[in-house]
């Protein structure tokens, strides 16, 4: 297993490298500049300078590697600085974003605890709602509750968020009153009255993806639960004369929750990616309403840093998908 | 228009409303909220004007702009005029009085100091100054005294009022931003994101592209004021839900840029928690005709140049009738409700600068119609498309991707089309049309279309160098990399002769008369700019909040000072 | 054998398993797989009956009824004097250790992430109050018995060989002390030579615990020294019902010819005599079974009455039954229809 971890580890590297540069290469050359947002007050000769400044007119391979060296040794190091207050980067310059000036990875700090708690308590709330009503769907397949829970699962795929937020603004915010629309990301929770504040306020976004969330996981969980349900060693646990409750919560559900966990797995990347609709719609400051913000502004350092977390996310997450499986399913060893 | 007079009136009744003579910090926070989220606080890097707007409440310039466009001192104790002696006869100096015992929120004085340091903060080659052009033609800037500080200029300038005038030319702390100039000047976060002003209010918090959090200035001049002893600005979303939170649901007091669908606005005025204000500044929505062939068959270098003159629209004749064709206040009905109104200037405003052309108003098909008969365009062949020597009345259109402006597009391409002219229509992302790029053929500059559509605006109410777009010298070209901002390639000796006069005018009346003339020379004379919306900037606020002076030729927070909760 | 008359163990009265055919967007019920169609047989405790035909006849799911895996639609299943198609959950649960079953699959009828000793100790933890030790001193027993490695008492069944694996299956049907077990097809998926090795251990635990079996295979010469009596199963119903020599030696229905011309006779003698009887044609559909003797479409004396009148399946000779019209001609009778009997969905059946 250590062996295999490492292995992958090291081969990861490599194709990180290649996506690091795909993605510098797209974000480049996918149209407009830095200055598109800029109003036409300012004259061209101002602009010029502004670009110059921001570095933005050099060639595209001294900027690749820039940022490589800014990624790969002045980020650490600034991060090893602030733990230890060692001086490794002074004087190095940090990637900024164009939009703000700000280092890039400070904004990501700032942002990271807004993404990860709302989208991680909506994806944690999806999959509480999606395991059970997967489980008893597929227990009493074609049953009223299993059709409920199709329709469920259908109008969680198919409604977009931006819809299903509005919805829900209009509902409880505007019509009955019970929600605030816009995120306050600087309420800090210090007492019952501010925490159910921060409940309320994270209300609509949690129902928004979680509902979506909710929709696939269910779905994943009832066709599992169904594959297993059919095999020979659940009538061989009933035939030892288990009690339901053993035969479907042990032998069944643990089976049918190996697929599924290495699903949510795989999600957990885009909890950290945010969620770019819901977050833009509520107000919510996380990652996915910074990466389009700073699309919309071309702002190249901020949108290729993150693209590229996201890639390592997604590699490392992969990993510990498949990790998970061999943990978890004895007939599966790696080497 | 109903609504539209209610808002106007209603904006009017507040304005002359009597402001609560309240203590400093009794009426506790005021929440604004913008579509676009604040990303820095240093007006100096940045273009974008929700930025400036919240830096407005921070940090303040010498003077500022009234909402009649009129100057109102700040820091300075007054305007200096040449009457006053603060300009010099000659017009190469102007010399500015600090109020005294200013102090920066930090409690250290303001000093002549900090305007020169302003000035070498901008004028920085290295920086990448925003606001440059608000330095542009001075020579130097000297602390005479402390609280002396004289700008002297390169040559006789008509308009001293640019440096250190209005929200964008705000004065920094030296200070803060010592070590900020020229390339070091984006390193410096914390300053450019808690600037040290001596505005109503100072930044206690600042979360990037989302909330600016802020207390009131305990070292503000005023003692009375301001009435909120804190204010946050929340950003993001879209208009929608800005718009939203104030009118709807009363989150917050203050949305700006809250431009939504007619249908909506009404629909959210009669909630009855807010209102809309509209400020109308000299944002115009226009038509621009290209004098130059865009033809793809040209060769590069020539194509919408100057070289190949446009085979259809050079003829002012088919120009006017595309202009008579449009019913523009079906356009403002349509796009913009109260935020708009239809206008034939490309200088709108301030009033005594707007040309009283309203020629174009109303649509005159017939008009029009005959315009092209006469110009020989006709229907030869029968096929509903006017042609002349064998070749088709055939037009690009384009503009942005935009919902408002593909409405317009729809419209004005029916009206065209009854015209009996064939008309194309292109969307491009507006990333790509006003990145400038000039490897891209899809830019506004490089027109490569006949016809194209995009608002702009005079960054000052003298139109001085708004109206110095249309030089001849300013025409985008392969030998400019496509920079200039004579977008329609209009080229006229009188036109540059009557702007280097306007340059060299002091007499307010006689800079605007010129003003006018100019104004008509691309417009109703020449019919190379074909204005269709005065857009006004929509923003709403709370019926509680007192105090908003929507003003379009500062910026909207410029009296946030003055602001209350009205009980 | 001879002084006492064997009281019968298991008695199967008219056992049927449907499995309704639901179809087009609405689910609608469109029919049946008539998977039993009215079997009855009773097995002697401490003996073996043989269940042959071929795959998809119904033989497991005559199996999976019998022990109430599945959810018998018609029928009577009496286990030592108990009707196990009627019982109570609850019931049935505690009924459940007497009656067990090795599967035709070892590897599927194995929970892949629970270890030999869980799996065999399982039944043991919900039926027992035994501690820890004890339970795992009788998973040891078993393997003894079953003849696997105490050693490999943590492995996981995937670590397996396939005659290992049917034989924790048969250590986990035997923890709880069944009188009665179904072995359904046990050595199928085995090769010959560990096919002997697990026949023999089933043999010989059947003498020393005094088991009862229903052994089910498709392979005709297997069952012949291990059951008294043999079933022939055709299209979900018995074809025939002889003891296993007469069977062999003579059988009555036509498919238990053709099934045995298939078999490979050890006697060249007997070997050269017998022609191997082809059959023709398709085996009909179960969900659509001809209207009369179901073997009617591939007979090969077949007559007209066959193909309207289903035959009984009646005793023409000393413990000798057989469904063929050729036998019964005398007094051919309709087949007995039992009525349907609707009972409430039991938690312990499957009904799919
Ligand atoms: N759960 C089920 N639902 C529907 N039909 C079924 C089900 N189980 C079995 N059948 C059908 O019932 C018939 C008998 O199946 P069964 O498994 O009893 O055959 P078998 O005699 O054991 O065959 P084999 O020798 O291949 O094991 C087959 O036609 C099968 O398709
Ligand atoms: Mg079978």
């Amino acid at each position: 297993m250590l062996t295999f971890t490492l292995r992958r580890l090291l081969l990861a590297v490599p194709t990180l490298l290649v996506i690091s540069l795909v993605i510098f290469l797209v974000v480049d050359l996918a149209p407009g500049s830095p200055m598109s947002e800029i109003p036409l007050t300012i004259p061209p000769e101002v602009r010029r300078k502004m670009i110059a400044a921001l570095g933005a007119d050099q060639p595209v391979f001294v900027r690749y590697l820039l940022w490589l060296r800014q990624f790969f040794w002045v980020e650490p190091a600034s991060l090893f600085d602030g733990w230890f207050g060692t001086a490794l980067a002074d004087g190095e310059q940090r990637i900024l974003s164009w939009q703000s000036r700000s280092p890039v990875f400070s904004i990501i700090g700032q942002r990271l605890p807004q993404t990860l708690t709302v989208i991680g308590t909506a994806y944690i709330v999806g999959i509480l709602i999606a395991l059970p009503i997967g489980i008893y769907s597929a227990y009493r397949q074609y049953s009223w509750f299993d059709q409920a829970g199709t329709l469920f699962a259908m109008i969680g795929f198919s409604v977009p968020t931006f819809f299903s937020g509005t919805l829900f603004i209009l509902l409880f915010a505007v019509w009955l009153g019970w929600f605030p629309t816009k995120y306050d990301t600087q309420l800090e929770v210090r007492d019952w009255a501010s925490f159910w504040q921060q409940a309320r306020q994270m209300a609509m976004p949690v129902m928004t993806l979680g509902l979506a969330n909710a929709a696939a996981i269910s779905r994943y969980m009832r066709s599992s639960m169904l594959e297993n349900m059919g095999m020979d060693y659940v009538r061989t646990a009933r035939a030892k004369g288990m009690s339901e409750r053993t035969v479907v919560l042990k032998h069944v559900l643990r089976n049918s929750l190996i697929p599924v966990v290495t699903v949510i797995a795989l999600g957990i990347p885009s909890i950290f990616g945010g969620a770019i609709v819901t977050e833009n719609l509520f107000g919510v400051n996380g990652i996915g309403a910074a990466l389009i913000g700073a699309i919309q502004a071309n702002d190249i350092p901020m949108v290729q840093t993150l693209a590229f977390i996201f890639a390592v996310l997604i590699v490392l997450f992969n990993l510990i998908a498949d990790i998970l499986y061999g943990l978890l399913d004895p007939r599966i060893r790696y080497e | 228009m109903n609504m539209k007079a209610a808002l106007l009136g209603a904006a009017a009744v507040l304005g002359l409303a009597p402001a609560a003579f309240a203590e400093r910090g009794t009426d506790g926070e005021v929440k604004l909220t913008f579509p676009q989220a604040v990303s820095i606080m240093n007006p100096y890097l940045t273009g974008g004007t929700k930025d400036i707007l919240a830096a407005a409440m921070v940090l303040e310039p010498l003077a500022v702009v009234d909402p009649n466009g009129v100057l109102v001192p700040r820091l300075a104790i007054e305007i200096p005029t040449v009457e006053n002696g603060g300009v010099s006869a000659d017009l190469t100096s102007i010399t500015w009085k600090l109020v005294p015992g200013l102090k920066w929120s930090d409690g250290s004085p303001v000093t002549a100091d900090d305007a020169v340091f302003t000035w070498q903060y901008c004028t920085d080659p290295a920086g990448g100054c925003s606001q440059a052009t608000k330095y542009d033609g001075v020579a130097s800037v000297e602390a005479v005294d402390p609280s002396t500080i004289k700008v002297t200029f390169s040559a006789p300038k008509p308009n001293p009022y640019t440096a250190f005038v209005s929200g964008l030319s705000p004065i920094l702390q030296k200070a803060q931003f010592a070590n900020c100039l020229g390339a070091a000047a984006p390193t410096c976060t914390d300053a450019n994101t808690m600037p040290i002003g001596t505005g109503p209010f100072k930044v206690t918090g600042f979360t990037v592209n989302d909330t600016v959090t802020m207390a009131m200035n305990e070292n503000y001049r005023d003692p009375a004021k301001p009435a909120f002893a804190s204010a946050v600005i929340k950003g993001g979303g879209d208009a929608e839900s800005s718009a939203r939170a104030v009118m709807e649901t009363g989150e917050f007091d203050y949305a700006w840029n809250t431009q939504i669908p007619p249908d909506s606005q009404a629909a959210m005025a009669a909630a009855g928690k807010g209102q809309f204000v509209v400020a109308f500044g000299t944002l115009v929505e226009r038509l621009e005709m290209n004098m130059t062939d865009p033809s793809p068959d040209l060769p590069e270098g020539e194509r919408s140049t100057v070289k190949a003159p446009h085979p259809i629209l050079s003829d002012i004749r088919v120009r006017t009738a595309l202009s008579k064709a449009i019913d523009r206040s079906i356009l403002v009905e349509v796009g913009y409700g109260a935020g708009g109104k239809p206008t034939c200037n490309v200088i709108p405003g301030p009033e005594g600068w707007a040309s009283d052309n309203e020629g174009c108003i109303a649509q005159d098909m017939a008009g029009a119609k005959a315009l092209l008969d006469e110009a020989g365009w006709t229907d030869s062949d029968g096929d509903g498309i006017r042609d002349k020597d064998g070749k088709k009345l055939s037009i690009l259109f384009q503009t942005t991707v935009n919902p408002i402006r593909q409405d317009f597009q729809a419209l004005i391409k029916d009206w065209w089309t009854e015209l009996g002219v064939e008309v194309e229509l292109k969307a491009i992302d507006p990333g790509v049309f006003f990145g400038g790029d000039p490897g891209s053929p899809d830019t506004f500059q490089k027109f490569y279309a006949d016809v194209e559509m995009y608002a702009n605006n005079s960054e000052s109410p003298d139109p001085e160098s708004y109206l110095a777009q249309y030089l001849c010298s300013k025409i985008p070209s392969p030998e400019t990399q496509w920079q200039g901002e004579n977008i329609n390639r209009f080229c006229s000796a009188d036109y540059d002769a009557l702007h280097a006069e306007l340059t060299k005018t002091t007499d307010l009346a006689k800079r605007q008369d010129i003003a006018k003339k100019l104004n008509d020379m691309v417009t109703k004379d020449s019919m190379v700019v074909v204005p269709l919306v005065h857009r006004g900037t929509l923003s709403a606020h709370a019926n509680s909040l007192g105090g908003v002076q929507i003003n379009a030729w500062d910026m909207e927070t410029w009296n946030t000072a003055d602001w209350f909760r009205i009980k | 054998m001879l002084d006492a008359i064997p009281a019968p163990l298991v008695q199967v009265e008219d056992l049927k398993m449907h499995f309704p055919i639901y179809s087009g967007i609405f689910r609608r019920h469109s029919g049946d797989v008539k998977a039993v169609d009215g079997v009855s047989f009773e097995i002697m405790a401490g003996q073996t009956l043989g269940l042959v035909g071929e795959s998809g006849c119904g033989k497991s799911t005559v199996g999976r009824a019998i022990l109430r895996l599945y959810e018998p639609t018609a029928g009577r299943v009496l286990i030592d004097g108990e009707d196990v198609a009627r019982m109570a959950p609850e019931a049935l649960r505690r009924k459940r250790p007497s009656m067990q079953m090795v599967f035709q699959d070892p590897q599927a009828s194995l929970n892949p992430r629970m270890t030999l000793a869980d799996i065999v100790s399982e039944p043991l933890d919900e039926h027992t109050d035994w501690t820890r030790d004890r339970k795992l001193e009788r998973v040891y027993e078993l393997m003894d018995q079953v003849g696997l490695n105490r050693r490999f008492v943590n492995r996981f069944p995937h670590e397996f060989s396939g005659g290992q694996r049917q034989r924790i299956g048969i250590a986990r049907a035997l923890a709880l002390h069944p009188r009665f077990i179904v072995c359904d097809e046990p050595i199928a998926a085995l090769d010959v030579s560990i096919q002997a090795q697990v026949v023999n251990l089933l043999e010989d635990l059947q003498e020393r615990l005094g088991l009862t079996y229903l052994f089910i295979s498709h392979d005709l010469s297997m069952v012949r020294h291990l059951a008294q009596r043999v079933a022939v199963m055709y299209l979900g119903r018995i074809a025939e019902l002889s003891p296993a020599k007469d069977l062999y030696a003579r059988p009555l229905h036509p498919y238990s010819e053709a099934l045995l011309s298939a078999v490979n006779e050890p006697d060249p003698v007997l070997a050269a005599r017998r022609k191997r009887i082809i059959l023709k044609g398709e085996v009909p559909s179960p969900a659509n079974p001809p209207p009369g003797c179901n073997f009617c479409t591939r007979c090969p004396k077949v007559m007209d009455i066959c193909k309207t009148v289903k035959p009984a399946l009646l005793e023409v000779e000393a413990g000798r039954m057989v469904a063929c019209h050729l036998h019964t001609a005398a007094g051919a009778t309709g087949a007995s229809e039992a009525e349907e009997r609707k009972r409430p969905v039991n938690q312990q059946g499957e009904t799919r």
